[in-house]
């Protein structure tokens, strides 16, 4: 599966002008909310890259399943496909994830904790959600905010070779502007 | 002559009926949509029907203003039989609304005066009118057409002169931070800005109970200490395991396997 994303960000004070936007836009019903702690682990190869793999459980329903996320790399296709294509596999997992991936070798490299609501609109979902550094290794109720912004992101699943779906995704980014300009970051830009 | 104007009004009666029709059906379906298809409405479909009603009221004004269309306040209707019997053709063309032409719906359906109340505002405004005098309504009339020359000037001058304020207003509130999308997808894409794991070093085993302080110096101190104790005290280690704490028990066992490249360890940031 592939994940197409787009990225973007709102300031705190225009928050409550996105959300009104987006349950107008959204399907209808009642947006959900979330808190989800997140734990990135790095395996350190020989060769160079190292291997990442996204640990999440929420925050809110404590015996919920942890969430197993890969990501690829973003694919390298033509400039002009309008959303960040990268390889997605998920899986859920048990709550001895964390010790199961440090007996393999994994080590944790950072950790956060993103707050807030989730939007869906057919096949499309938003997230819109603030994030916060964890100051003390393993300890979530000691958060600071990242930043006064909010994080937004518009993201499918789909199947590799589906070019449609970004053009449905860039039509709905198109009716957020000017709240917000989604769009797609290429993170080894910024690194 | 006149059968051309017969003519005339025939078709221009007729076509204003079909577009009234439109009009309805239109706003039949969206009366239906709003009552029966509330979960699933969404802004810019509501909008669209607005879009269409307002099209369809445009046509029907050109129509009225068409030159073609004679001008129907010279035409009267006059109710030539009145019957309090039901009449089934009328009830057909009216779709049930009308079933009956009696002496109840005549003076509403064929009505050209304006309701008493609005005919009430219409004298007191006329009255207004006569009295305020020649001069100061001709003032009156003079200031309401600088006032609406002026707005359409802002409209329709070119963007240049109201993009310097609109430019301004709008960088005093804009919506998001360019910077700040920058950090955050940073800091999710790799956990840039985001405190690394601090190892189980000698100092935290140490201070279980304590709260670790939040400020910076205090951390490096503790990803100091911790890096020389990794290299160092290795074996020693072993005993100060901590199993309440998730992600730090095991890299104790670790740093004996991984002693070799413990140095090129992110830890020292």
């Amino acid at each position: 599966m592939m994940e197409y994303l787009l990225q973007g960000s709102v300031l705190d004070q225009s928050l409550e002008s996105l959300l009104h936007r987006l349950r107008g836009l959204c399907d209808n019903m009642e947006p959900e909310s979330f808190a989800d702690h997140e734990l990135v682990y790095l395996l350190k190869g020989q060769q160079g890259n190292p291997f990442l793999l996204r640990a999440r459980r929420s925050l809110l329903h404590p015996p919920a399943p942890w969430h197993l996320r890969y990501l690829g790399q973003p694919e390298v296709g033509d400039k002009s496909r309008l959303a960040l294509v990268r390889n997605c596999v998920d899986v859920s997992a048990s709550h001895s994830l964390p010790e199961v991936l440090n007996e393999m070798g994994f080590r944790m490299d950072h950790e956060f904790v993103a707050k807030g609501q989730m939007f869906r609109k057919g096949a499309m979902k938003v997230v819109v959600s603030k994030l916060s550094r964890v100051l003390v290794p393993g300890n979530t109720e000691n958060t600071e905010p990242l930043s006064l912004s909010y994080l937004v992101e518009l993201s499918v699943l789909a199947p590799a070779g589906q070019d449609t779906v970004s053009e449905d995704m860039r039509s709905f980014a198109e009716q957020l502007k000017p709240l917000v300009h989604l769009e797609k970051i290429d993170p080894k830009r910024l690194m | 002559m006149q059968q051309r104007e017969e003519k005339q009004l025939e078709a221009s009666v007729e076509s204003l009926v079909t577009r009234v029709a439109h009009l309805k059906g239109s706003l039949q379906s969206f009366i239906y949509k709003l009552e029966n298809e509330y979960e699933r409405l969404t802004w810019p479909s509501v909008l669209d029907n607005f879009a269409l009603l307002s099209g369809q009221l445009n046509t029907i004004n050109k129509l009225l203003r068409n030159e073609k269309t004679p001008s129907y306040r010279s035409q009267v209707i006059i109710p030539l039989l009145l019957s309090p019997d039901r009449d089934e053709e009328l009830a057909k063309l009216t779709e049930q609304r009308v079933p009956v032409f009696s002496h109840e719906i005549v003076p509403d359906h064929l009505r050209t005066k304006p309701d008493p109340e609005v005919e009430e505002q219409e004298k007191h405004l006329s009255a207004e009118a006569a009295r305020i005098g020649p001069e100061v309504a001709q003032k009156q009339i003079q200031t309401l057409n600088k006032l609406c020359s002026n707005l359409l000037e802002k409209l329709n001058n070119p963007r240049d002169d109201r993009d310097s304020e609109t430019s301004a207003l709008r960088q005093n509130k804009p919506s998001f931070n360019p910077a700040d999308t920058n950090a955050l997808v940073a800091a999710v894409g790799f956990g840039k800005g985001l405190s690394k794991c601090r190892p189980p070093g000698p100092v935290a085993p140490g201070h279980p109970g304590q709260p670790m302080m939040s400020a910076g110096p205090t951390l490096h101190q503790v990803t100091v200490a911790g890096a020389s104790g990794h290299q160092t005290g290795m074996g020693g280690q072993v005993t100060q395991q901590q199993p309440g704490q998730p992600g730090k028990m095991p890299s104790n066992i670790k740093t004996n396997i991984k002693s070799a490249s413990a140095s090129m360890h992110p830890y020292n940031r």
